[in-house]
């Protein structure tokens, strides 16, 4: 076994080193020199002015050519001539390059490609993700291909480009996919959903060319389509129903939910769509709309926590929604530059807090009041309110008042004291257990929280028993309520808005809120970025100082060279499970090199020319060959490829846990289809909630409809999420890309899951009432309903000998049948034996269960 | 926030890659993760002997001391003043200004910068000599006092952040901010798993009994950018203790045996379709789900512990979500092959009535750490298992609020604290580093968390600055750029 695992190794480490050793080829400086450079010398020769040594710079070409005191540090041509080759094949401890410190080490390989690159001439070029991208010629000899396939495709450029690719690796494109197989692949990537028995037989029924174009365009009008893709946006913008940190309170952001579901299925263009969520309420006479879509920028966490500096808070909310953008439209990580110059890209601290200046111009103040509705919004909000519903709130806070004067009255005398002070410096109040001096003692009356008097109240009860006391204190904690629900019914989205006077912004030190620096910033683009005429201007002198909406609709021009490639990236990603540029978030000097550049700038531009057009984006992939591909894989073209980067396959991974979810209640026929709304609560094991939140939330569970929602609508608690969701985004902070992970724990939630046993057993009960009337016939349509083909004869003989041996066992335990058969709380009709549903729902449970049914093939 | 450690440039597969020859076949197995392992090498039965000893895996960056971590985490910011260090100096100076030397302009909470004063406030509780070398401990950890021989106290803790939820997280992660890996993830990725029926890195919460304390967020024990695969699993008090561990009612363990054989067939089926390597991975996975849905209730079933046994945890050791039968849980989880047990116990947090609450919380903690160690200790365990007691960070030498000799209450504080650790080559019977007089500032050998965090990882063979993980263009790790071994503390 174990020398196995070094032959694997190897093997794997021969092909991550392929791409180096293909010295026949002109070398690349882009994908194989820079690489080598960023990763071994840039440390200490790089963009950081703070850390560089010799005050020699090899990431600018000035620096890697310059000659200073007779020493070359490149010689075009001459690696005996060149500084750097001498120096990283020294043998000298005080002169070989890496220094010994460093435990980075260049392999002979790299050594050797450097060599080449100097003795070719040195070719240089700055880092591609900083150049806008250039439209590439479609490689040709497309069509004449095509056309020999049958049935003949129409071409498709990125099947030029990929096909390109593989040739030069000797590799050939592998067979379409069953159709079947390509229906369920295509409904689930665009809709979220599988398709229906009638739509697979509609399409298995119409082998006319274009039937499957037909049936991208009927899924790309699906009104599921926008809750298909909402999702991955909702991961990037860090969406969720509560505002994260201790305590948790809920907010309402489930109509800018709404807005991007909208906007998706009406097909905004993108530089739209980014523009009213940068900035929605900056635009001229901006709608209810374009205000509620700069929502966007609210989803961040807020730490409410008691005794928290509100400036620290605040502040960390613009780094928050500096990073963000910058990881969204741009690609760059950002967060390094917080503290200092970037180390391997050309981002300066000052380029930080330029951006910086752009978000620190809200009205938020970092403190966590003042928002009304639910307790988690904070100003400024859009109300969405009706004045029905905002006058319940003033009746309710009046009822708290009304009380509030009685309690006063009745602790003057409870708690004696000097007139006109707090409760607290009363002698009687001083030997309160607890938390009661400070929560319950000290506040004014009608400011005292729901939790104080909750602790309070036992005391008063049991401990120091004065019932009269006790009575006003349940009816302070009844009005309270009573307000806490009337505020709930109040919908206020957190928006953006402006200062009307600037803050002034300096460069914090170190990132630290505290430590403002004497450099102060106005609000500008990123240096590299910047129009060259203006670049020489230091950030300071420079007159103009951009807004929210000069920066969004600068990252949608083509000033910005990462704004369409990072967009069609994540759609790649979304498709083929890896991005073209295998780190969504980061297309800089350290990200992994495109596997397919070309391509990359292509779509990238054909983007930006079909007016940022994402379903036809999406279309454009979907219909390509290479999309088309049979995911079957064999042994030798896995080891040659284990990612599948070079797209000798079709795409095969294990759908994401919400889509699952959606899966199952779909194939169960249970999916209820009612869009947009506040966010549902389904089944959850009791108890989650009241751990986390020390038992200050409980879940309370809906029923009936809100059960079988999509998982787009399930209340998202930051600080512990839906429980059936695995590998999702943790809804915190900005996430471009979630990890496909495959652990037991994920297992026991699809077998065991009440959602997933739920839906198993609809699924069986379905079977048995519906029109099938044989084992085998029933068994076909589960087994369809899970992975859209029917089961192959070996297939259904193991499916009906463990049909076979589950009658048996549960026909031994009619109760523990009736248990399984009752699991979920969808009516179950009681003229279905219940030994027959039980045994058909532990195999329908199986189904979902199976590989092929949690993967995407 | 710092980036970069040009020295640091080994990534964790470089590592192998470079060692591996030199590696004894268990440790290399041990040093890859299970999951990702059986991902990338389809070929490994899943029910490989994966138990290493120390001597075998000579394959770390040093031979590890430690086989498993205990970490017994105090949530809320116990008051080192009350507890660990002791400052007649405070009674002295009762109600006098917090001298302005001795603050230094430092940063203070929102909670007290608007009191008109900081009033020095001294405990009320009575510090006592313990064992042999006669480190000093309150009257409220008797039972920890008499263990002293077998710990050392550290003094000299620092921490940057001042509030609970950048402070723990910092303590966990090694960063303020959310979104880096914790401490049992890293360990976890780092040296895999050595039981094959539980996770690798197991969490457990408990609440004093009479009032609840900070919340606690589920990402303190969360994977960061490391695969999922290395998150805590958070063992629950009630209900399952997996989410999701129970069949459905109905489905007994033999129609599940039924089940899973039918799925296992058919995936192999479907595997030989695909081809995916992928497929043999969840067949794999499948069934370790299966064995621990059996390996977890006998966990967590303390019928077979002694009644002596039970009684040294204290009275609560049988109550679920107490302390006392997670410190139980803890060894019982230790024997089984968990590599990272991270417990977690709520309420330190103070601001009033601390003469009130702390005497309470201490007891619940006190008699079960103690018998935590010494349990331990008789089976042979505490020379490969660490132990750390502490919290995120201590508490104020002045008051919040008024001073007073018996009623008061102190603020978060983390320019100076204390924790204690024990077992796996940390010097028994001493006390490391100390504050000044007023339990300030660090007067002596100070220890920043990343000095910790550094310490730990060196007990368990791992070099702090070798770790890493490429995320976002460069290498991470969990000190960050710093951390240095507190050498002191070691045999």
């Amino acid at each position: 076994m174990i020398p196995l695992r070094f032959v694997l190794l190897s093997l794997l480490a021969a092909f991550m080193a392929g791409p180096l050793l293909r010295a026949a080829e002109p070398i690349d400086f882009n994908r194989q020199i820079l690489p080598i450079l960023s990763d071994a010398c840039f440390h200490c020769h790089g963009p950081d002015g703070a850390t560089r040594e010799a005050k020699l710079r090899l990431d600018q070409r000035d620096g890697l050519f310059r000659t200073h005191d007779e020493v070359t540090v490149v010689t075009p041509g001459h690696p005996e001539k060149s500084e750097l080759f001498l120096r990283i094949t020294s043998k000298e401890e005080d002169e070989v390059m890496p220094p010994p410190k460093a435990t980075r080490r260049l392999k002979s390989a790299e050594i050797e490609l450097l060599k080449t690159w100097i003795a070719s001439g040195a070719k240089w070029s700055g880092h591609w993700a900083y150049e806008a991208p250039r439209r590439p010629a479609v490689p040709g000899g497309l069509e004449e291909r095509e056309k020999e396939k049958s049935p003949p495709l129409p071409p498709n450029p990125i099947d030029a480009f990929v096909h390109a690719t593989l040739s030069k690796q000797g590799l050939s494109p592998a067979p379409a996919a069953a159709p079947a197989t390509l229906l369920r692949r295509v409904s689930l990537d665009l809709t979220g959903v599988p398709p229906s028995a009638v739509e697979l037989e509609a399409f298995l029924a119409d082998p006319s060319p274009g039937s499957y174009e037909r049936a991208v365009d009927r899924l790309l009008a699906s009104p599921r389509y926008g809750e298909r893709w909402a999702w991955d946006w909702l991961d990037l913008a860090r969406y969720a129903d509560t505002n994260g940190f201790q305590g948790d309170p809920e907010r309402t952001m489930w109509p800018w939910r709404d807005w991007v579901v909208n906007a998706l299925n009406a097909n905004m263009p993108y530089d739209q769509f980014t523009i009213e969520q940068l900035a929605g309420d900056l635009l001229p006479d901006a709608t209810r709309d374009q205000k509620l879509a700069s929502g966007f920028h609210r989803n961040n966490m807020f730490n409410g926590e008691g005794g928290r500096i509100a400036e620290e808070t605040r502040v960390e909310n613009v780094f928050d929604r500096v990073e963000t953008t910058a990881t969204v439209w741009m690609g760059l990580t950002f967060t390094c530059a917080r503290c200092h110059d970037h180390k391997f890209d050309p981002i300066k601290q000052t380029d930080y807090f330029a951006l910086y200046d752009i978000f620190n111009q809200m009205s938020e103040t970092g403190s966590a009041s003042g928002g009304g509705g639910r307790s988690g919004a904070i100003v400024p909000v859009l109300d969405l309110s009706t004045p029905a519903e905002a006058e319940a709130v003033q009746r309710a806070q009046a009822g708290i008042d009304a009380v509030a004067k009685e309690i006063e009255v009745f602790e003057l005398t409870k708690f004696p004291r000097a007139e006109g002070k707090p409760v607290i410096d009363s002698p009687t109040a001083q030997k309160l257990p607890g938390n009661l001096p400070a929560t319950h003692a000290r506040p004014a009356v009608n400011r005292r929280d729901l939790n104080g008097l909750l602790e309070a109240l036992p005391f008063f009860r049991d401990t120091e028993p004065d019932p009269e006391y006790v009575k006003l204190l349940q009816k302070h904690i009844a009005a309270i309520r009573v307000r806490e629900r009337a505020a709930n019914n109040i919908t206020k989205v957190m928006i953006m808005d402006e200062l009307p006077k600037k803050r002034d912004t300096f460069v914090l030190s170190k990132g630290n809120y505290e430590s403002k620096t004497d450099v102060k910033v106005l609000g500008a683009l990123p240096e590299i970025f910047r129009p060259t005429q203006a670049a020489a201007a230091s950030p300071s002198e420079n007159p103009a100082r951009l807004n929210r909406l000069d920066l969004a609709q600068w990252l949608v021009s083509p000033g910005n060279p990462l704004g369409a490639r990072t967009a069609v990236n994540r759609a790649w990603q979304a498709f083929f499970g890896t991005g073209i540029v295998k780190t969504p978030e980061d297309f800089g000097v350290q990200s992994g090199s495109p596997s397919h550049p070309e391509l990359l700038d292509w779509l990238a531009t054909e983007y930006v020319a079909s007016g940022w057009d994402t379903k036809k984006l999406h279309r454009l992939i979907v219909t390509s060959a290479t999309y088309r591909q049979s995911s079957r894989v064999t042994p030798a073209l896995h080891e040659r490829d284990p990612e599948n980067r070079l797209l000798a396959r079709g795409p095969r991974h294990r759908l994401p846990s919400w889509m699952l979810r959606d899966q199952a209640l779909a194939a169960a026929g249970l999916l209820v289809e009612q869009r947009g709304g506040p966010s549902v609560k389904p089944y959850q094991p009791a108890g989650i909630w009241e751990e986390a939140t020390f038992g200050k939330k409980s879940y309370q569970q809906d029923h009936g409809e809100a059960l079988y929602r999509r998982s787009l609508y399930v209340f998202w608690r930051r600080i512990v999420g839906p429980t059936s969701f695995f590998d999702a985004g943790a809804r915190q902070v900005c996430t471009v890309k979630v990890p496909h992970t495959n652990t037991p724990l994920h297992a026991l939630v699809t077998l065991n899951d009440p959602a997933f046993v739920e839906a198993a057993r609809v699924m069986a009960q379905r079977a048995l009432k519906g029109p099938a009337r044989t084992d085998s016939a029933r068994l076909d349509a589960v087994f369809r309903g899970a992975t859209a083909r029917l089961p192959s004869a070996q297939e259904k003989f193991i499916l009906l000998s463990r049909l076979a041996q589950l009658r048996t066992q549960f026909g031994a335990t009619p109760v523990e049948a009736h248990q399984l058969a009752g699991v979920g709380e969808f009516e179950r009709p009681e003229s279905i034996p219940v030994v027959e549903h039980a045994a058909w729902t532990a195999l329908c449970s199986l189904i979902l269960n199976l590989d092929e049914a949690l993967s995407k093939e | 926030m710092s980036c970069h450690q040009y020295e640091a440039f080994h990534s964790r597969r470089a590592f192998i890659a470079q060692s591996g020859l030199g590696l004894g076949s268990a440790a290399l197995a041990s040093l890859f993760p299970r999951d990702l392992l059986a991902a990338s090498a389809p070929s490994v039965s899943p029910s490989l002997p994966l138990s290493v000893s120390p001597s075998s895996a000579s394959g770390l960056h040093f031979p590890p001391k430690a086989k498993r971590v205990i970490c017994l985490f105090q949530s809320g910011g116990p008051s080192h003043l009350d507890l660990l260090d002791e400052k007649p100096l405070l009674s002295a100076r009762f109600n006098e200004d917090l001298p302005d030397s001795v603050r230094r302009g430092q940063r203070i909470t929102g909670m007290v910068a608007s009191q008109a004063r900081l009033a020095v406030q001294p405990s009320k509780f009575a510090f006592q000599p313990g064992g042999q070398c006669g480190t000093r401990i309150s009257d409220l950890l008797p039972h920890t006092r008499d263990i002293a021989d077998d710990i050392c106290v550290l003094r000299s803790l620092h921490t940057e952040a001042i509030n609970h939820d950048p402070a723990i997280t910092f303590f966990q992660s090694g960063s303020q901010l959310p979104g880096r890996p914790s401490m049992g993830a890293w360990v976890d990725y780092g040296l895999g798993r050595l039981s094959d029926n539980l996770p690798a890195f197991v969490v457990l919460v408990s609440v004093n009994a009479k009032r609840s304390g900070q919340g606690l967020l589920a990402r303190l024990w969360g994977n960061g950018f490391l695969p999922s695969a290395h998150q805590g699993v958070q063992f629950r008090s009630a209900g399952e203790p997996v989410l999701y561990l129970n069949d459905p009612e109905g489905l007994t363990r033999a129609r599940r045996r039924a089940m899973l054989d039918g799925i296992g067939e058919l995936n192999r089926l479907q595997h030989a379709q695909s081809g995916d390597p992928e497929v043999e991975t969840r067949i794999a996975q499948f069934e370790l789900a299966y064995r621990m849905q059996a390996s977890v209730p006998e966990l967590m079933d303390l019928k077979g512990e002694s009644a002596a046994t039970l009684e040294s945890y204290g009275p609560d050791a049988q109550t679920p979500g107490s302390f006392a039968r997670n410190c139980l849980l803890a060894r019982r989880l230790a024997e089984r092959g968990v590599r990272f047990i991270q417990l977690y116990h709520r309420d330190w947090d103070h601001h009033g009535g601390l003469h009130d609450s702390l005497p309470h919380i201490a007891k619940d903690v006190d008699q079960p750490s103690a018998a935590l160690v010494r349990d331990l200790k008789q089976r042979g365990l505490l020379d490969d298992t660490l132990v750390i007691w502490g919290g995120e960070f201590g508490r104020t030498p002045y008051a919040q609020g008024d001073a007073h000799r018996e009623k008061y209450g102190r603020d978060h504080h983390g320019k100076a604290f204390s924790i204690w650790m024990a077992g796996a080559g940390i010097k028994p019977g001493t006390t490391y580093g100390a504050s000044d007089d007023f339990g300030f500032n660090v007067a002596e050998h100070p220890v920043h968390i990343h000095d910790l965090q550094a310490t730990i990882l060196h007990q368990l063979g791992i070099d702090h600055e070798r770790l890493t993980y490429r995320f976002q263009g460069r290498q991470f790790r969990l000190t960050d750029v710093h951390g240095h071994v507190v050498k002191g503390i070691l045999t």
